[in-house]
């Protein structure tokens, strides 16, 4: 593939795809941010965290208006082709992703605040290896965004399918335990959600890959035998 | 079949030994052309194919050798002093630079629009008319004819049929372009070359054009140049990129424009050149 890499002899050009970038990536840092106050709210059993979840989600709201605003302007102005063309595209779907990992941390700290009402379920701390998991795959999409690397976008479908492993035995052993603890039905339910929310931010961050590697390789991976079997 | 060397004009379309249901995919063929004005090169070793009733577009910076590749086409170039080639040009087979082959009977079959419109300063259906006259045509029902397929095909027929008599230099210059269109198609050629001939007219002008082009290629393989990049994606099917004189490279228009193989097809496109 070619690469364009230089800058553009319209300079506008360069501050406008530079723009919108810096705008995805700050939307990735505070849904990172959103996600990690989460899981210390989720962890530590404390809900002021959580309250800062739900209350940051409108920024990153914003931001997801302000990216495709921007991205339609560029489209408009500069009628980009090629790699700009795939760069933009990009940028407004990442956003999108990011907007719905930022989404599932909401829905991780409302479940969080209604299990910290009641005693700890000691099995919560079987879902900090899949928080992590999830965190991680969620970081190395932005890496791979910011970097342009399609080498780490491509790993991520498979890290997928171990975060989707991880919630399947999750839910497993919350289903047993709910049999012996009929009291505490509701908070192993509440569980569950957020094992769910953690697999559902694995797939945005899947989906931020393929699309990553669209931008750099131009190589379509979505709903691919390759893809699948990474 | 053979470059036409008859005065006789049909309808392509009407004519099957012109509408072949199959194109030919190397309908022009270049091979290891080379092309000099006095000692200075202009154009190193191109070789491509360029397909029949398709719509191939070719981009590159100014003085890349486009233009004067679409010249030699229809041999114009042979009219600037101290110019010559090696290789060769092919059209539908044939050798553009076969000795047996008569240049007007050539560029007959290949019609030619500029940058911008010229119009001869005589009346609408005199400009349809002048080389079918000048080819000896008489007849005045072929010429009735043959000015209103030619002004039908250039989408122009409805706004002049009532003032076919009026001078052309007083038709609008999206109009006056599309005369030359229609007084190019009027030949029948088996190619039109189209070099920028939107650059001079306003964008509605312009649309009026890029669509006549999209009906033309029904009927004529037609090359243009542009400089319009988005000109190039919507109207072309191949797009070649030029750059210093040699081809750099030749797709699919949708290739050229969403995943170029060459680094400098994607600088020029993405406006990252010089």
């Amino acid at each position: 593939m070619a690469e364009g890499t230089g800058r553009h002899i319209l300079g506008s050009f360069d501050n406008a795809l530079e723009t919108l970038r810096n705008n995805v990536l700050m939307m990735g840092r505070l849904a990172e941010r959103n996600l990690a106050n989460a899981a210390k709210g989720l962890f530590e059993r404390d809900d002021d965290p959580c309250n800062i979840v739900i209350a940051d989600d409108e920024e990153i709201d914003t931001l997801e208006i302000q990216v495709d605003q921007e991205g339609v302007l560029i489209l408009t102005r500069f009628q980009p082709v090629a790699n700009d063309l795939r760069q933009v595209i990009t940028s407004m779907k990442s956003s999108v992703n990011i907007e719905r990992i930022a989404d599932q941390a909401v829905n991780i700290a409302r479940r969080a605040r209604k299990l910290n009402a009641h005693p700890e379920l000691p099995v919560i701390h079987s879902l900090e290896p899949m928080f992590a998991h999830a965190s991680s795959m969620f970081a190395d999409a932005l890496r791979a965004y910011s970097d342009n690397s399609a080498e780490i976008a491509r790993g991520l479908k498979a890290r997928d399918k171990e975060l989707d492993e991880m919630n399947r035995q999750f839910a497993r052993t919350c289903t047993e335990r709910m049999a012996g603890e009929p009291d505490s039905v509701r908070g192993y339910l509440n569980l569950i959600f957020i094992a769910r929310f953690l697999e559902r931010v694995g797939d945005h961050a899947t989906n931020l890959g393929e699309d990553i590697v669209f931008a750099v390789d131009a190589e379509e991976i979505r709903h691919t035998q390759a893809s699948r079997t990474d | 079949m053979p470059i036409s060397m008859e005065s006789e004009l049909k309808s392509p379309a009407a004519d099957p030994s012109t509408a072949s249901p199959e194109p030919r995919p190397d309908f022009i063929q270049v091979k290891d052309f080379n092309f000099f004005y006095g000692r200075k090169q202009a154009l190193f070793d191109i070789t491509m194919d360029i397909p029949e009733r398709q719509v191939t577009a070719f981009i590159g910076p100014s003085g890349c050798g486009k233009s004067t590749l679409l010249r030699n086409f229809n041999r114009m170039n042979d009219l600037i002093d101290g110019t010559h080639h090696t290789g060769d040009i092919t059209i539908n087979g044939r050798s553009i630079y076969d000795p047996k082959l008569e240049i007007i009977a050539l560029r007959r079959s290949i019609g030619m629009v500029f940058q911008k419109s010229n119009p001869f300063p005589k009346s609408i259906y005199e400009n349809i008319v002048y080389s079918l006259r000048i080819a000896g045509r008489r007849n005045r029902k072929f010429l009735d004819e043959t000015v209103e397929r030619s002004l039908r095909g250039a989408a122009l027929w409805d706004e002049v049929k009532d003032r076919l008599n009026e001078s052309a230099l007083g038709l609008s210059g999206g109009q006056m372009q599309r005369l030359c269109i229609a007084r190019a198609i009027a030949n029948n050629p088996e190619v039109l070359l189209m070099d920028e001939p939107c650059s001079a007219l306003d964008p509605i002008a312009t649309a009026k054009v890029e669509e006549l082009i999209h009906e033309l290629k029904k009927d004529f393989t037609i090359v243009i140049v542009t400089h319009n990049m988005q000109q190039a994606t919507r109207c072309s099917d191949r797009t070649a990129f030029f750059y210093l004189g040699r081809l750099i490279e030749f797709d699919t228009t949708e290739k050229i424009f969403s995943n170029p193989s060459q680094k400098q097809t994607e600088d020029y496109i993405t406006g990252r050149f010089g």
